[in-house]
């Protein structure tokens, strides 16, 4: 009988913003722990919240196996690897008065703006052992500033977002850029309908179009890529991988839930427009014969199912005016939007700056954006630049039709 | 449970969570899991600064609530503070679920039910990739404050859920089905419904078409009408996004008109179903809210906190997705009243229009989107041709504005999967539902 133990912990620390002011301070400390077991093509599993007790939870898993769940045992092989980036980023004592003095200062900036939601520190650690001798620690750090801004008077439940994430608090960095798009948002500005580069989290894009990079949807022939892996499909310019590198993942785990870890942390689905890989867990790979992606994700007490973490597309550009030098849309809010089965895609962009020459210009008023799959990341795909506006931040572009 | 102490507010939420989970992938088994957490969440206030703590060492709640107390400041005057005061102090035991409970039904009598079900999802040869699950939910919540609430109650959900890829030569289409319940019992015999559900949608596969893109008619099923009402004026009832603008409460007047004047959207945790919230997680007792009563706005939803800054009545709509987080505003379940017409009356003046039947997600905020599963156009008031439509959408007040016919009867609909998202809080069950709905003009994409 084969193994797998694992212990997680995530710390979390949370303000909670109202009108510029902190009225709330979170500390949550949860630890869960899991133990998966195989034998005869079945796996048993047992979790716990808490600290868990290794041997009583081995006894539960073995009593699981009872469930006849199917499962490959494939466990990976012997491995010792640490990767900790855990060291304090803020003084926990000094973390309300530090954001209330950010919070003052920002709102000074933008008095126009009020501002609310969160500010918070995140340390997690997950252990992985199995009983082939592979060790893995991995524990990252992040803060993050997630902002609501409302334009006082206008009524709405937001206007526009400023947010960031990283291993590290700069106010003068930050304060800085949020400066910018608040100038660009008292900007009006508008654009004729037309083609337009349109800048975007690659995630606003890829995630409505993810469940055709999943293994089985993929096997099924039910997916929009069905018979394409290894063959050019994109532009020749798109590398897309799972962000697993605590370089640019702070939280995320350098190892999936199988305890796969893969070439630089970042396991390939798209590598120079070829569709190199899909989302799998180890059943689903040996399953359908597909490679195994190296991207599972579990619950404590669940059965690996395929994931995907965070989205690291290859730079193709320096700056952001190199990427887009004339005319752009940088769609900062697009919500709600979805794509038909046969992939056209189409969304409503509630927060648009109009860029030039990398810069922005002025506030769009609420626009629509539409384009197709295979264009939108072939042909119509521009590129991506990392870094920009803020460090940590990856934004592409894609030529897509505008209307207002 | 605890020991309070004087010069604080404090109360302890704890949730007993009983849940199962059975998954069958093309007809082979891929998760069985019932398991029980039980996970405590403790709030301190001060007068000045909340602070919150979530454990699951439900044992020692004691000490978790003492690290509360010794990170705030004591204040001998926090019971006239204006929060403070609006606290309800309800005690209360409530078990809609005694000998019905999904904890006394045996596991494998849940797998039975769903290994059923599962032959029906590959009668048709379209069907590639079938998913079948069976989920249920027993809750049984606590709740005490230093004010003297002492609330037990118990929340429960069971159903099944299909989802089912589609391909046939170049043509794709995913759809789902799902059937959610409070009782073990309602599950059975749902045969036909899940045949009809595939025939519909191999049928929409094989024949949809793509929809013509401008602004049409719309009809919103009630599903889709109960989305349109959450997504479109139920999050703009919470009434938190007011807290931060001082502008917001004249800009949100009660008594402004704000809908067309046959539109009522009503709101009330007493609904069994997945939107029941008999006592909110502040120990708020629920009554029916409207939020807009024949076109004009009525009211809204409140937490203590929002309460007090707006001086208005509590409404029970203080909740947390589970024991990890702080209640927030929310909704329970939203719904839009019914009118006076029939299904056929509703399509009958429209030449050419669509019908959203089924949909995947719905968003609101200045604009709402629904996206749109299930689609057919209208035709000179008749239903017409399957359609392909990515998102119809449209800015809130302006459409709010152009419901011009409502169906009488009311569906209120339940659910197992997925659930309500507001900032870091996702899933929170919640119910909607309504008639179905015209709308005059939509953007269609």
């Amino acid at each position: 009988m084969e193994k797998e133990f694992i212990r997680e912990t995530k710390r979390t620390i949370t303000l909670n913003v109202t009108g510029g002011k902190i009225d709330s301070f979170r500390e949550i400390e949860k630890t869960t722990g899991t133990v998966r077991v195989y034998e005869n093509g079945c796996i048993g599993i047992a979790g716990c919240l808490g600290e868990p007790d290794e041997a009583a939870l081995t006894e539960k898993a073995k009593e699981a196996l009872a469930f006849g769940v199917p499962y490959p045992c494939k466990l990976e092989g012997a491995l010792e690897l640490e990767e900790v980036h855990d060291a304090e980023i803020l003084p926990i004592a000094d973390f309300i008065p530090t954001m209330q003095d950010f919070l003052d200062r920002l709102g000074a900036l933008c008095p126009k703006f009020a501002f609310s939601n969160k500010i918070g520190l995140e340390y997690s650690r997950t252990e992985y052992r199995n009983s082939l001798g592979r060790r893995l620690v991995s524990a990252g750090r992040q803060f993050y500033v997630s902002l609501v801004a409302q334009n006082r008077g206008s009524g709405n439940l937001f206007d526009t977002f400023f947010a960031w994430d990283g291993d590290y608090f700069n106010a003068e960095e930050l304060l800085d850029e949020f400066k910018k798009e608040y100038d660009a948002f008292f900007r009006p500005v508008t654009l004729e309908p037309g083609r337009y580069p349109v800048l975007a989290v690659p995630d606003q894009l890829l995630y409505r179009f993810g469940r055709h990079f999943l293994g089985d949807l993929y096997a099924a022939g039910a997916s929009l890529l069905s018979g394409k892996l290894g063959q050019p499909v994109f532009s020749d310019r798109l590398s897309v991988k799972d962000d697993r590198n605590p370089a640019t993942a702070q939280t995320t785990c350098f190892f999936d839930a199988e305890g796969c870890v893969a070439p630089d942390f970042r396991p390939t689905v798209v590598e120079n427009g070829v569709l190199k890989g899909l989302m799998t867990t180890k059943k689903t790979a040996a399953q359908y014969g597909l490679p195994d992606l190296g991207s599972a994700d579990a619950a404590y007490d669940g059965v690996p199912e395929p994931g995907f973490h965070k989205t690291w597309v290859e730079p193709t550009a320096e700056t952001l005016r190199e990427l887009v030098p004339e005319k752009a849309v940088f769609a900062v809010v697009a919500s709600g939007g979805d794509a038909t089965p046969e992939g056209h895609f189409a969304t409503p962009v509630q927060m648009a700056y109009l860029m030039e020459n990398g810069e922005l210009v002025g506030r769009l008023p609420e626009l629509n954006i539409s384009g197709e799959f295979f264009e939108l990341f072939g042909k119509d795909y521009l590129g991506t630049v990392h870094d920009a506006p803020l460090p940590g931040t990856i934004l592409s572009a894609f030529m897509m039709d505008v209307s207002i | 449970m605890v020991q309070f102490r004087n010069g604080f507010y404090a109360d302890v939420r704890v949730e007993d969570r009983f849940c199962t989970v059975i998954s069958y992938k093309d007809g082979a088994l891929e998760e069985m899991k019932n398991p029980v957490e039980r996970q405590a969440f403790l709030r301190v206030y001060d007068g000045k600064l909340w602070y919150y703590a979530s454990t699951t060492d439900v044992a020692h709640l004691q000490k978790t609530l003492d690290g509360l107390y010794a990170a705030a400041t004591e204040n001998p005057r926090i019971l006239e503070d204006p929060i403070v005061r609006r606290f309800e102090r309800n005690r209360d035991t409530l078990d809609s679920f005694g000998g019905c409970s999904v904890r006394d039904v045996p596991l494998r009598d849940k797998q039975a039910l769903l290994l059923a079900y599962l032959p029906l999802l590959n009668e048709d040869a379209c069907v590639k990739l079938a998913q079948g699950m069976y989920l249920d939910r027993n809750s049984q919540f606590c709740f005490q404050s230093s004010l003297g609430a002492d609330i037990r109650y118990v929340y429960q959900t069971c159903g099944l859920a299909f989802s089912f890829s589609m391909a046939e030569g170049e043509k794709k289409f995913s759809g789902h089905w799902s059937k959610a319940g409070t009782r073990f019992d309602e599950l059975q015999g749902l045969e036909e419904a899940i045949r009809a559900a595939l025939r519909e949608h191999a049928g929409f596969l094989r024949d949809s078409v793509q929809a013509e893109t401008g602004k049409f008619p719309v009809v919103l099923s009630p599903e889709a009408a109960g989305v349109f009402a959450h997504e479109s004026f139920g999050h703009k009832s919470e009434s938190d996004f007011m807290l931060s603008d001082e502008s917001m409460k004249a800009e949100w007047q009660l008594g402004k008109t704000v809908g067309s004047p046959i539109l009522s959207i009503a709101e009330y945790g007493g609904v069994p179903g997945s939107g029941f919230v008999p006592y909110d997680d502040e120990g708020t007792k629920a009554r029916k809210n409207y939020l807009i009563k024949n076109g004009v706005l009525a009211g809204r939803l409140h937490s203590a906190q929002t309460a007090a800054a707006l001086d208005e009545g509590l409404t029970g709509n203080a909740r947390a997705k589970d024991c990890s987080f702080e209640p927030i505003v929310r909704m329970t379940t939203t719904y839009i009243e019914g009118g006076e017409l029939d299904f056929d009356q509703l399509l009958a003046p429209i030449e050419k229009g669509y019908y959203i039947k089924t949909i995947h997600h719905g968003s609101g905020m200045s604009t709402f989107t629904i996206a749109p599963c299930l689609a057919y156009e209208i035709v000179n008031g008749k239903l017409g041709r399957p359609v392909q439509i990515s998102v119809i959408s449209g800015n809130v007040f302006e459409t709010l504005g152009l419901i011009d016919g409502l169906t009488k009867d009311v569906e209120l609909l339940s659910f197992v999967t997925g659930g309500c998202g507001k900032m870091e809080q996702y899933p929170l069950p919640v119910g909607f539902g309504g008639p179905c709905v015209r709308v005059s003009a939509m953007n269609v994409q």
